[in-house]
């Protein structure tokens, strides 16, 4: 089988591998990384499960092939907050307080469709939750509990900015 | 949500503890069964059937074998016991001798290195086949001159009920409503497909690692089929990525073991959507004709039932679900003159088995729309023809159970009657929709959903309690018993209920589910159960370990009886551990169950039921047929709340589910080969279908449950299906009688009348 060269920035660590063309960014992750985080759960981009961003933008990484990545950085669930760290990202926290988790096995696509959501977007609407994670299917939670996580984790993140922003100001030199 | 209920002393049962899984699925780090992976690993393909119905005249492995990186073909002669599994029949081949029954037979075992020379190896498999003519449809299925699925016949089960007089009771009717209701065959749509790894001990023993819903019948089934001893066998089945019923039978643990123990080496079987939605169980496809007759004041007089059920190839729990289904018949009303028939079917058209409902979806589909009609042609208010009906506690059921246990049909219909939908629902209707041809209307139905396996099926919990020592010094608590997460939440509740009976935070708590080294067996995660009967195993567990660690208190404290019995549980518990001490405990609970027998129906009656009414407000597209829910209620009385959090999180993600039976989804299988193979073509509802949704407890005490607690996984499904397609009923005039509701069924209904 044709393999290729690739140099893949995965949660901050450059890899460099040879892996088959055919290999895609899902199986790349899950079986040379051993990040099972991202999920399989219907091989055709229709679920979401195996959700990860690429250059920051949330892709289905079973339809990304591992040699388009090189050269690119992925972050995957593992990748929001390191068990160094000793905290959550405040989206994962806010899903845990909402009771958005139930079987968990599209928790880390949606955690990460919500993470680019607020990047792009940081104080989303409802309306603007639902579209953003309409591409994750969920079959246990119903999605309401998963939109007031993320709308909550979004408010809570503003609170934060302007607290820092607020200490910041108040710590300059007058 | 809102509860109403007596304030308590509980410190854990009913406070909102955080899921004790939750850390785990939110960063990733949780492993699933498929995520696991073991040196040496290899991969397995499984060879399904290449038609719907067919003989096996010859296979031939030989260049499968051949193919590079291939180690093993495993064929009907490496089944070394009894080639069939099934939970109530073992009528479903490991892999098939002789004939193929659906498109997902397994007929070979493809093991090798990679997954690509896994599948390659698939086409170089042989099978001369003969095909047979397909039976598609269950009625003709029926018919004595059918092409025969079993050689037994293709009835698998006929059902009679019979109490009263029902020709009386409809000669004395003032009104009759007759109807013949078509209920799809809905997929589970776990997002996990089924997937695990088989691992030899290299003596002749094997765990599988496979998420399923009750490890000890997996241990039971590879045990059969492999003809070694079930001590030799461990099966770790947690956690499951979703189940709701398609992990109960045998998946893959067979083929696993299997594969493990020919090579010697661990063996990872991980299918395809496609592949799970050919091979996996769906919900039973039913036609129920009811004809029901009702007096002037809406009492219902007569009821007539004939229901057939299309189990597919096997017969699964086809059984049971029949049995509950026309339980479901009778909904949560008085009559006293029944007449049921149900048939269970056998036909090539997949497979079907439990799932979230287990009949009783159906059932109440069509009776929830019969209480419609009725007041319909009575003139009366839908809420107020079900409770003139409504069982009361104390009442004979239509089955004959005289009910001594909680019955909360009249408080959550009280609770459906009030909740802002209903109370405002002419209101509602007459609000301007968001577009001029749309039209507005709001429904209501309710259901009591039989829980636990029923009459005649033992149906039991165990459960250990380990005290030891933790890292830090101080007490642990070990709960193990086998109901698997499955992600309703039951390791949390366990947590909270062992919290509660040990006198000890909940933090301290440690809960080992779905893995037979780990706890006794307490049956299968399905039936409503897991909570009312692990939690019962998990009490008496809890109050054995308070009087062991009360009669060893002076020993161990080093004081005299009576100090002792000051003592706080948890000062003992810390000195106990202190000195190296650990204790186990063990509880165990059986079931209750009636003391009234029906004559030749199996598992019948039920007596512990969860209690739910839903309302549902639409908006119906009379131009396009197209249907979105808006708003929805629950009202449920599931007993005792143990986390107001889970129960929450069953109820929204029941009415979503439901509401994906009412309005779009349906397996479509023709000629035995199933069209919908995956989420492009089997639709599910999404963020953008998903209504507002309330939920209200109306808690109740059952006495014969932990803390008063009872079950809920199923019933929060169930009538937001007929509320659905009743509040169309109301927006367009069309009888919704062929479940789901698509835009095309609305719009050819007759229901769509432009201007009108």
């Amino acid at each position: 089988m044709e393999a290729t060269r690739v140099r893949i920035t995965v949660n901050g660590v450059e890899h460099v591998r040879l892996v088959p063309s055919t290999m895609t960014l899902l199986e790349f992750l899950r079986e040379d990384l051993q990040l099972t985080g991202a999920k399989e759960g219907c091989g055709k981009g229709e679920c979401g499960a195996c959700t990860v961003l690429l250059d920051g933008e949330p892709v289905a990484s079973c339809l990304v092939l591992a040699a388009q990545c090189s050269g690119r950085s992925v972050t995957t669930v593992e990748g929001l907050a390191p068990p160094e760290e000793g905290r959550l990202h405040h989206v994962q926290q806010a899903f845990i307080d909402h009771g958005a988790v139930q079987c968990g096995f599209c928790t880390p696509g949606m955690v990460m469709s919500a993470v680019a959501l607020l990047e792009q977007n940081p104080l989303p609407t409802r309306d603007e939750i639902r579209v953003a994670i309409s591409g994750n299917l969920c079959r246990c939670t119903g999605y309401q509990s998963i939109v007031e996580a993320i709308y909550d984790a979004s408010r809570r993140s503003a609170k934060a900015e302007r607290a820092e922003k607020a200490e910041q100001l108040s710590g300059e030199p007058r | 949500m809102s509860t109403t209920s007596a304030p308590d002393k509980l410190r854990w049962v009913g406070k909102p503890v955080p899921r004790v899984d939750a850390v785990g699925k939110v960063t990733g780090a949780t492993k699933y069964m498929g995520d696991l992976t073991f040196p040496g690993m290899l991969w397995g393909r499984v060879l399904r059937a290449a038609h719907p119905h067919a003989l096996i005249k010859s296979i031939d492995t030989s260049k499968a074998e051949k193919v590079p990186g291939v180690v093993r073909v495993l064929t009907h002669k490496d089944v070394k016991g009894l080639n069939g599994y099934g939970i109530a029949v073992p009528d479903q081949p490991v892999l098939c001798h002789d004939k193929v029954r659906y498109m997902g037979d397994a007929v070979a075992l493809v093991i090798a290195e990679t997954r690509e020379e896994a599948a390659a190896a698939l086409d170089k498999i042989e099978v001369v086949y003969e095909p047979l003519p397909v039976v598609d449809d269950p009625e003709r299925a029926m018919l004595p001159d059918s092409p025969l699925v079993h050689e037994g016949g293709n009835i698998h089960l006929h059902t009679h009920i019979e109490r009263g007089d029902v020709e009386a009771g409809f000669a004395a009717s003032a009104v009759i409503v007759e109807n013949t209701y078509r209920l799809p065959r809905q997929m589970h749509a776990f997002l996990e497909p089924e997937q695990g790894v088989g691992v030899s001990d290299g003596n002749g023993g094997v765990t599988v690692y496979c998420g399923a819903q009750h490890p000890y019948r997996d241990q039971m089934q590879i045990s059969r089929a492999l003809g070694i001893k079930p001590s030799r066998i461990r099966v770790v089945a947690s956690p499951v990525g979703g189940a709701f019923g398609g992990k109960d039978e045998i998946t893959l643990q067979i083929l696993l073991a299997m594969g493990a123990l020919a090579t010697g080496r661990p063996v990872k079987i991980v299918l395809s959507r496609e592949e799970s939605v050919v091979a996996g169980w769906k919900r039973h496809p039913m036609v129920i004709h009811m004809r029901t007759g009702a007096a002037a004041d809406g009492r219902i007089l007569a009821h007539q039932v004939r229901l057939v059920s299309d189990t597919g190839a096997y017969a699964s729990l086809g059984g049971p679900v029949t049995n509950l289904a026309l339980e479901g018949c009778t909904g949560v009303y008085r009559m006293e003159n029944i007449l049921m028939d149900g048939y269970c079917v056998y036909t090539n058209n997949g497979v079907a088995g439990a799932f979230r409902g287990f009949g009783q979806l159906q059932a109440n589909y069509a009776m929830e729309h019969q209480m419609d009609l009725l007041a319909e042609a009575l003139g009366m208010d839908p809420v107020a023809i079900r409770r003139v009906n409504a069982l009361r506690g104390g009442d004979v059921n239509p089955l004959g159970h005289t009910m001594v246990e909680n019955v909360g049909a009249l408080s959550v219909l009280d609770a459906a009657e009030r909740c802002d939908l209903w109370a405002r629902r002419h209101e509602l209707e007459a609000e301007p929709p968001s577009e001029p041809w749309k039209r507005r209307a709001v429904g209501l139905a309710v259901e009591m959903q039989g829980t636990g396996l029923g009459v005649g099926l033992p149906d039991y919990g165990a459960a250990k309690i380990d005290l030891v020592r933790g890292p830090d010094g101080r007490p642990r608590w070990r709960v193990g018993l086998s109901c698997p997460e499955i992600g309703q939440g039951n390791s949390t509740t366990y947590a909270q209920m062992a919290a509660e009976g040990l006198e000890c935070d909940v933090g301290d708590v440690e809960v080992y589910v779905g893995d037979t080294s780990a706890g006794p067996d307490s049956g299968s995660c399905t039936a409503s159960r897991s909570v009312y009967t692990g939690g019962n195993a998990i009490f008496h567990a809890a109050t054995a370990m308070r009087e062991l660690l009360r009669k060893k208190a002076p020993a161990v404290l080093g004081c005299t009886e009576e100090e002792a019995a000051q003592a706080e549980l948890s000062e003992i518990a810390r000195a106990a551990v202190a000195k190296g001490i650990t204790l186990s405990a063990d509880g165990a609970f059986i079931w209750p169950e009636s003391k009234y027998k029906l004559q030749g129906v199996f598992g019948l009656p039920h007596i512990i039921n969860t209690y739910i009414a839903h309302v549902a407000l639409v908006e119906v597209d009379v131009l396009t047929g197209q249907v979105e829910v808006l708003r929805s209620f629950a009202a449920i009385d599931c007993g005792k709340v143990v986390n107001p959090q889970g129960v929450q999180g069953q109820s929204e993600g029941g009415m979503v589910m439901g509401m994906g039976y009412a309005l779009m989804e349906d397996t479509l299988i023709q000629g035995g080969h199933t069209l919908t193979k995956n989420f492009s073509t089997y639709i599910i509802p999404t963020s953008l279908d998903a209504p507002l949704m309330e939920t209200v407890t109306c808690e109740s005490f059952e006495p014969t449950g932990p803390w008063g607690a009872k079950g809920v996984g199923e019933a929060v499904m169930v009538p937001i299906a007929p509320a659905i397609a009743l509040a169309i009923r109301r927006a367009t005039g069309a009888l919704m009688d062929h479940a789901p509701s698509t835009s095309e069924r609305v719009f050819t209904k007759g229901g769509v009348r432009l201007g009108g």
